[in-house]
């Protein structure tokens, strides 16, 4: 019912708006898609999803997509703000709970997430990230608009403590109707399809790229007396900084001529201090507080070895990074066909585990039988490039975008079968809400009376007749002015 | 001179006149529907029904005559400060743009920028209430520095017309300041 | 570019002349100011030009040439032209208008560097497209001030056109209108005029014996700062005392404001208008709390007044030692069927009961000389209602001295237990608070220490309900006097900055007051130039609020309410407001 109301509301829009009649016939005919990413986790707050959302949305542009992000507002940036290549990204004024990650209530996001869908005309909803509650919410709120919707996956999860039973119960529900699943690396498809008692077949792995311009070797950066470790990450329990100030100690009674480079902010920060000061390791740990990302590379080329401690990283692209850098990596999470990182054993890293994960790295660097930083840069940037993540996922775009979105009952039956009686009938309930109160928005405020988004990408996009003009992500109010003249 | 009917953002009609002075002179009226009887008398009812529940409860008079007091007050403020009859847009080529909004009661707010401040008339996108609207704004120049963008002033902000009534007026706008 | 042409309306429809007035510089405007009437000698205009130009420092020009034809009159189109000759401009405006008809019409003549005439004279349809008529009444932008008052500084970039505009009328321009229309001179001239000399002379006399005045104030407040100098107040009791009292403030204040009304005139001119405001303001509201206050004369010392007042204080003062008296009782049995701590309870409890004897004690001895006290501080109000009422908030917080003592005592209790409660409840996860770096680290403690921190946090956790109840009973007691005192603070302030002649000014002559102008279209006729109507906007009744209001200590900022709470949670001692001597330490 979803479907078809909203079919005739594009129809609709299209008589009214003008600019919907192109996109409708585009959908058909030459297989561009209008897509929105969804996300928590984008610029300003650095990290590895949010260059993924950007570097993808990048090349699917270029593919000549229409891309639009959808984030919650950071500090005083909030509205509509456009990046390079006209990338326009929304970001919305919903109320931040913990970790940069939004509350949710199932249904206070509806009215924006509409608003967005129905201006920008888009034919697919692409979340990411199982820790954002926006991603969440957009795919449940997509599903119940009749949208084709896709996730992506970029952590790892355990499946004893409670906060990974309630997300992995969550991610069941939001995850039972999405059309399509990818995920990083093998290991997260594994993690996910058992978290989320999914079909493997609707879950495919797409590894994260690296843009290797940017990070090249350089090993005259390095000191030849001393092994340099480098660790760049947000200084947060998720990213293990407390097994980092647990090695610390350890590894540096065992060689002298060992040190530590640690890039990031964050509250564990106080962690790494203690023991730098309980051990009296001033000299040989140092703290660089946080890094922009022009400075990432000036720091990773002066270590031998990039260490990471995180337990939930799927595919940690500081890693990929590291080793385009030529840095031997050491870390837990796992690499296709790569050979150039030292894999830590067990599910979960321990204080040990990496212990001893560091020292046979550091034998291989002291025996020298690594390979050199060149060839190591060479083989990452034949592995991982964007255009080749763009292209994967254009194809899950394609698989989708002939897939039909469950009407209500059906979708009622399979929360049931799927998430078992009691979950199931609880969100089946959410689901008919939030129906509900699509309704009255839909009466409240027709699609009609929305107008049509200046298109400023896409097939049809005005920005891409006007390449010459110079843009500024920040001079948002700019956009329209070139878009109208 | 006729004025044209357009939407706004909710789907009420509104309509814009444009009236031309002179080739550097053009003036912009965007008109809200009159406020309707059947509103006023339906919150008069409300309010009377309620005082009418409190005093059949505390059989007090002074309740009734306050409720009486409390809607005329409420009128007179509704149209003296919130409701807006129509807003204009004055632009005079090489001297400046007018803005102005009537409310109701005659009560009228009129603030003229200098064209030597004025960086240029734009279309923007913003967030408002629970939707995302386009709307009319004027940038004006930082002081400064002469490329900076030191405050934004949008226009129509009560009667917020849809695009394409925006793009007109847009347009037009930029006829005027592109000739001086 | 559009060439724009300020002109003002008592020109309209002056006789033909010359137009005087200026360009001005980096727009493409021109002032008209005057009209100087025929028949004149040319020698003569441009001797009386530069008269005015040694008066005022230069721009006064010839712009061009009004003709308003009547009957009887003909011929004068190339009697102007010729004109240009004679007062060689860059530029000549030739502006004209015919009877019946409302539009003006204008030609413009451009006079080339290698001196040789080039009339352009543009076809009617095209005069519209290049010259704007500002029609601007002199006087109100004469007399009218723009907001925000900017200070002239030296260079940068050039100063808005509007701003330009008025500089021209009103700065060094006045000269020019000292030429009155009766005057039996060589030359005649239409400009604004001002209203009667009658006036401006009484304002003369006033001038004249204001200066004696002055002398006499100042005189006084000379004196009056001496013996504020005196070393005697600065000792300690007396000069803490006077920083805590109401009424020593509103002193200060009002010395201040007397010295400000005397000395602002030696500021720099440029902001000659905006400072003669702030006088008006603080002598209007001077003048309006001294009237006040004798109305307050007149009724207290009306119908033995003071004499009720003195003899319901007393017994007011005993019913609420007797209230406070039941309340201690209440508290000390199960307040609200609370279990407290008996023994804490019971000292508690007693410790404030014998406060209250020795208060209630305190003002039987007072009570004789109250109504003495009451008839004297009633004269203050002489001095204006502000000081009576400082008086009586001063009066208040003597007399309900053993309120803030119960408050005091109980924060300190609460605060004391609060602190040693958090810093146990950091012992307990193993964190301690590094004062050096100003951080919480973590630390290992021994058995002992963790077996003396944890029966001290259990003592404390149990007393805490019973010293948080009286901390809150008597917080809320706190309160009440200071929301009385707050609002008694809160009307003298009132009184103290409110801009009682710059709101009036914005009442009565809404044009002194601008914050920019506004333009209407006159009705147009196919044809002529655009003529546009120059009002002038007043400024916002908010605003003039905001801009002239008298500087005073509630313009410092207060603690925002969410401090407020938390400085009450954690037990640290509120007072009714913020001193100026607090903000600085």
């Amino acid at each position: 019912m979803g479907q078809r109301r909203r079919a005739a509301d594009l129809n609709n829009t299209s008589s009214h708006g003008g600019s919907g009649a192109p996109a409708e016939v585009l959908h058909i005919a030459s297989k561009k898609h209008n897509i929105c990413m969804v996300s928590d986790f984008f610029y300003p707050n650095m990290g590895g999803v949010e260059s993924h959302i950007y570097q993808l949305s990048q090349c699917l542009i270029e593919k000549g997509h229409k891309v639009v992000i959808v984030t919650h507002a950071y500090g005083r940036r909030k509205g509509v703000r456009y990046l390079t290549n006209g990338l326009k990204v929304y970001y919305l004024p919903l109320q931040v709970m913990y970790n940069q990650s939004t509350a949710t209530t199932c249904f206070h996001s509806l009215p924006l997430l509409r608003c967005v869908f129905v201006r920008e005309c888009i034919t697919v909803v692409h979340a990411h990230s199982s820790f954002s509650a926006m991603a969440h919410d957009a795919l449940f709120h997509a599903k119940t608009m009749g949208l084709n919707t896709v996730f992506t996956d970029h952590s790892l999860f355990g499946f004893a403590d409670v906060s990974s039973v309630l997300t992995n119960k969550l991610l069941t529900v939001t995850l039972c109707d999405t059309n399509h699943i990818v995920c990083v690396s093998y290991t997260s498809k594994e993690n996910t399809v058992l978290r989320a008692a999914l079909n493997p077949e609707i879950v495919s792995v797409i590894p994260n790229a690296v843009d290797p311009t940017d990070f090249t070797p350089d090993p005259s950066q390095r000191r030849d007396d001393r092994i340099t470790i480098v660790v760049i990450s947000r200084l947060v329990y998720r990213k293990g900084i407390d097994l980092l100030g647990g090695i610390i100690p350890e590894l540096c009674l065992k060689h002298p001529d060992l040190h530590f480079l640690i890039g990031g902010e964050g509250p564990k920060r106080i962690v790494l201090e203690e023991v730098r000061e309980k051990y009296q390791l001033h000299d040989r740990v140092r703290l660089l507080g946080a890094l922009e990302h022009k400075d990432v590379r000036g720091v990773l080329v002066q270590g031998h070895i990039f260490l990471n401690t995180s337990l939930t990283e799927a595919f940690c692209m500081a890693i990929v990074e590291g080793a385009s850098c030529g840095l031997q990596v050491c870390g837990h999470s796992e690499y296709v066909g790569c050979g150039i990182t030292q894999l830590i054993p067990g599910d979960f890293p321990t204080v040990r585990s990496l212990c001893a994960g560091v020292e046979s790295v550091i034998a291989q660097q002291r025996s020298g039988s690594v390979p050199s930083p060149m060839s190591v840069h060479a083989r990452v940037r034949s592995l991982y490039t964007w255009r080749n993540v763009a292209e994967r996922t254009e194809k899950v775009y394609d698989r989708v975008s002939r897939e039909e979105v469950l009407p209500l009952d059906r979708r009622f039956r399979r929360l049931r079968a799927h998430c078992g009686p009691v979950t199931g009938s609880i969100f089946a309930l959410f689901a008919v809400l939030d129906f509900l109160l699509l309704l009255l928005l839909q009466w409240l405020m027709p699609d009609r009376v929305m107008d049509v988004a200046m298109d400023a990408t896409g097939p049809h996009g005005l920005w891409r007749q006007e390449l010459s003009i110079k843009v500024s992500a920040t001079a948002q109010a700019a956009q329209p002015d070139i878009l109208l003249k | 001179m006729e004025g044209e009917a357009f939407t706004d953002i909710n789907g009420n009609a509104i309509s814009l006149d444009c009236q031309n002075h002179s080739g550097s002179c053009r003036e912009f009226t965007v008109s809200s529907p009159k406020m309707s009887i059947g509103k006023v008398i339906v919150y008069t009812c409300c309010v009377w029904l309620l005082a009418y529940a409190v005093f059949f409860v505390t059989e007090n008079t002074a309740v009734l005559s306050g409720a009486i007091l409390i809607t005329l007050v409420g009128m007179m403020l509704h149209i003296h400060f919130v409701k807006v009859d129509h807003e204009s847009l004055l632009v005079i080529g090489s001297l400046g743009i007018q803005v102005s909004s009537n409310f109701a009661s005659g009560r009228e707010t009129t603030t003229f920028i200098e064209m030597s401040k004025i960086k240029d008339i734009v279309i923007n996108e913003a967030i408002y209430m629970h939707q995302i609207i386009y709307y009319l704004c004027v940038l004006l120049k930082d002081p400064t520095e002469p490329t900076a963008v030191s405050c934004v002033v949008p226009l129509f902000q009560s009667s917020k017309p849809r695009l394409n009534c925006l793009v007109k007026v847009y347009k037009s706008c930029q006829e005027i300041l592109s000739k001086c | 570019m559009l060439l724009k042409i300020f002109f003002p309306q008592c020109c309209n429809r002056a006789d033909s002349g010359l137009l005087v007035g200026r360009w001005l510089s980096g727009y493409d405007a021109a002032v008209v100011l005057a009209v100087i009437h025929y028949p004149f000698i040319p020698g003569q205009v441009k001797q009386y030009l530069q008269q005015l130009q040694a008066q005022s420092g230069g721009g006064l020009l010839v712009l061009g040439s009004w003709s308003l034809p009547k009957e009887g009159q003909e011929g004068i189109e190339c009697f102007l032209r010729d004109l240009s000759t004679i007062f060689p401009q860059e530029r000549w405006l030739q502006i004209n208008r015919e009877m019946g008809k409302t539009g003006f019409n204008c030609k413009v003549i451009h006079r080339d560097q290698s001196k040789i005439l080039i009339h352009t004279q543009w076809a009617s349809a095209g005069w519209e497209e290049k010259v704007i008529f500002i029609h601007y009444e002199q006087r109100k932008v004469m007399l009218s001030q723009l907001h925000p008052v900017e200070v002239p500084d030296t260079g940068t970039d050039p100063p808005s056109e509007l701003r330009q505009v008025r500089d021209s009328t009103v700065g060094g321009s006045q000269p020019l209108f000292f030429l009155d229309r009766y005057d039996d001179g060589p030359l005649k001239s239409t400009h604004w005029q001002s209203e009667g000399r009658e006036a401006s002379i009484i304002v003369e006399l006033l001038k004249q014996a204001s200066v004696p005045l002055c002398l006499l104030i100042s005189w006084l407040l000379s004196v009056w700062t001496c013996i504020c100098n005196i070393r005697i107040f600065k000792l300690y009791p007396l000069h803490f005392l006077s920083t805590k009292l109401s009424t020593c403030d509103q002193l200060s204040y009002r010395t201040e404001h007397m010295r400000t009304l005397i000395h602002l005139s030696k500021l720099f001119p440029a902001s000659l208008q905006a400072s003669v405001c702030r006088k008006a303001n603080i002598l209007v509201s001077l003048l309006v709390d001294v009237a006040l206050g004798m109305l307050l004369i007149s009724w207290l010392y009306r119908d033995e007044h003071i004499c009720m007042l003195a003899n319901a204080l007393v017994p007011v003062a005993d019913h609420v030692a007797k209230e406070l008296d039941q309340l201690l009782q209440w508290l000390m049995g199960a307040p609200a069927g609370l279990k407290m701590n008996r023994a804490l309870d019971q000292v508690l409890g007693r410790f404030f009961l014998y406060h209250i004897h020795l208060w209630i004690s305190y003002i039987h001895l007072m009570s004789p000389f109250i109504e003495g006290i009451l008839w004297y501080g009633g004269l203050s109000a002489g001095l204006g209602l502000t000081f009576a009422l400082s008086l009586l908030s001063d009066m208040v917080a003597l007399l309900t001295f053993h309120i803030y003592c119960f408050y005091v005592y109980g924060a300190r209790l609460y605060c004391l237990m609060i602190y040693g409660l958090s810093s146990l409840w950091r012992l307990f996860r193993g964190k301690k608070w590094n004062v050096l770096r100003q951080r919480v680290d973590s630390c290992s403690y021994d058995l002992d220490q963790l077996f003396i921190g944890t029966l001290l946090f259990t003592i404390l956790l149990f007393l805490l309900p019973t010293v948080a109840l009286y901390y809150l009973v008597f917080t809320l007691l706190r309160l009440v006097v200071v929301l009385f005192q707050g609002i008694l603070r809160l009307s003298v302030d009132i009184v103290n900055s409110f801009p009682l002649f710059a709101v009036g000014l914005r009442v009565f002559q809404p044009y002194r007051l601008a914050e920019g102008v506004k333009f209407r279209v006159l009705c147009e006729e196919p044809g002529t130039a655009l003529h546009l109507l120059m009002e002038i906007n007043p400024l916002k009744c908010s605003t003039v609020v905001q801009t002239y209001r008298i500087p005073t200590y509630s313009c410092y900022p207060k603690d925002s309410w969410a401090a407020l709470v938390k400085k009450l949670f954690i037990g640290e001692l509120i007072y009714p407001w913020r001193h100026k001597t607090t903000k600085t330490d």
